[in-house]
């Protein structure tokens, strides 16, 4: 079982996500404020860390930035209350992998937390020339898409968002994920413009083919996979 | 002796007109100053009674949604409560970033990462991104647009800027409408142009409707949004040192002008 550890000084907040994170499988942590979470993220082997920016004793960054300099490179996710676009660039250069906004969807920390442990593991293997999903199978290198052996014609964008997909197959991904690694914008508009370009892809890879594998998760995002 | 006092003469009543005129100035500037503050005042309460109506509309909705619920025992009755009440959050979510960002913009603490913009590029990718959700709507997004324009700017506020823009013309242009991005080198300056043959702004409402929570229908029940957008477009293109106006397009519609230094963000605002 995954072990993470969650460190926000919000201990309502941090009890309702310890127990979401329980119910999706995962042995959670907690610790309520920065020095017991440098300690405990010391003493602990998490495949993960969840760390709220403005904590009692010590902040966030700087917690992260001590446990990076110690060498110690387990994903981390940080949470912040703020909001700013300097902000998220702040934390990642902190040694944050991601960053999420407070007041957070579930649905999209959790999707985020499984992406991230995902990446860590896919790390160890090199690099991936061939995506493949049942009778669907990508060629990054000759950027070929085929389904059941039949060639379907992708643009550009197309193609991202199907290698995105692809390599997040069997996992929720929300739409502001597939805004910030398809497009590079870090920002929701108002317009469901990712939703139109969901459609326009299922059209091609699954409206002539069975069983359909890009299924939309209400009120979240979508995945890639064989069951319904 | 006589010159002298002939100077004398003379410079009393000049020095007292002087005198007069730099305390009528002095006036006149005060009343200037007062005139200004009350606008400000005005606006703050107008923003604050606009602010406590966007939210309390949602909160009464979710109020009586809940109540509601808690009166039947029905489970599915419950689920369906509670995606409504998380829409009606998502809903105020939005209304208090865009204002946070709008406040932070209006006070110069945003910062600006400066990096070489392919404008260009940008523009058509904007395009890209917007034209299948234009076409669903049964409109038309075209771009004209230089090639190789490239700006000193941060690519975020640009991209933020262009899509609340978008977001705003598939809102309010009909179905059936055009809509047309355009931009151009103009001396040292960029305009981006965002264009519609829609019904386009009222003249007394052009400046207005860059105010926080203005909407061209007055009676503010039209859900389509909180009437944010436009005064981040505006608070974004100022911070970059440009500005952001609205005229009359030849298209027939409304014809959004942002007009930007090519050099954009060379006077990066310092964090307060």
């Amino acid at each position: 079982m995954m072990k993470l550890l969650i460190i926000e000084d919000d201990v309502a907040a941090a009890a309702s996500l310890k127990r979401g994170l329980e119910e999706s499988g995962y042995a959670v942590e907690l610790a309520h404020d920065g020095e017991c979470g440098l300690q405990q993220a010391r003493d602990g082997d998490h495949d993960l860390w969840v760390i709220d920016v403005m904590l009692p004793k010590r902040d966030g960054l700087a917690l992260l930035k001590v446990l990076r300099d110690e060498g110690r490179r387990a994903p981390a996710l940080i949470l912040s209350a703020l909001g700013k676009v300097d902000d998220r660039v702040n934390g990642l250069r902190a040694g944050g992998d991601d960053y999420v906004v407070k007041p957070y969807a579930f649905v999209e920390l959790l999707a985020r937390i499984e992406a991230l442990l995902r990446r860590a593991r896919s790390l160890s293997g090199g690099p991936e020339t061939v995506l493949q999903l049942a009778d669907l199978k990508m060629d990054l290198l000759g950027r070929a898409v085929t389904r059941a052996g039949q060639e379907i014609d992708l643009q550009p964008r197309e193609f991202d968002l199907l290698e995105y997909l692809m390599r997040h197959a069997g996992q929720v991904v929300t739409r502001t994920m597939l805004l910030e690694n398809v497009w590079e914008y870090f920002f929701d508009p108002q317009t469901n413009v990712v939703d139109v370009h969901i459609s326009r892809l299922r059209q091609k890879i699954d409206k002539s083919f069975s069983p359909p594998l890009l299924h939309t998760v209400r009120g979240t995002g979508y995945i890639l996979r064989m069951e319904p | 002796m006589g010159g002298i006092w002939l100077s004398v003469l003379l410079l009393v009543p000049v020095g007292a007109g002087a005198a007069y005129w730099l305390a009528r100035r002095r006036q006149q500037n005060l009343a200037l100053l007062r005139r200004r503050l009350v606008a400000v005042t005005q606006s703050v309460r107008q923003t604050g009674d606009n602010i406590a109506h966007d939210l309390r509309t949602p909160l009464t909705r979710l109020r009586a949604d809940v109540e509601a619920a808690l009166r039947q025992e029905d489970g599915k009755v419950h689920r369906a409560a509670l995606e409504r009440v998380l829409d009606e959050i998502q809903g105020m979510q939005n209304i208090i970033n865009a204002l946070l960002a709008l406040g932070q913009a209006e006070a110069g603490g945003m910062q600006v990462k400066k990096k070489t913009v392919d404008l260009t590029g940008l523009l058509m990718e904007m395009i890209e991104l917007y034209a299948p959700s234009a076409e669903e709507r049964q409109l038309t997004l075209k771009g004209r647009i230089e090639p190789n324009l490239t700006i000193e700017a941060d690519r975020q506020l640009l991209a933020r800027i262009l899509s609340n823009l978008l977001d705003n013309e598939l809102k309010y242009v009909p179905a059936g409408g055009l809509i047309m991005l355009s931009a151009a080198a103009k001396g040292d300056k960029l305009e981006i142009l965002v264009e519609d043959n829609g019904p386009g702004i009222p003249v007394d409402m052009r400046d207005k409707i860059f105010e926080r929570f203005a909407r061209l229908d007055p009676s503010r029940t039209v859900s389509s949004g909180a009437g944010l957008g436009l005064s981040l477009v505006r608070a974004f293109a100022r911070v970059l040192q440009g500005d952001a106006r609205v005229a009359e397009s030849s298209l027939g519609g409304a014809a959004f002008i942002v007009t930007l230094s090519t050099s954009a963000a060379d006077v990066s605002r310092p964090a307060p």
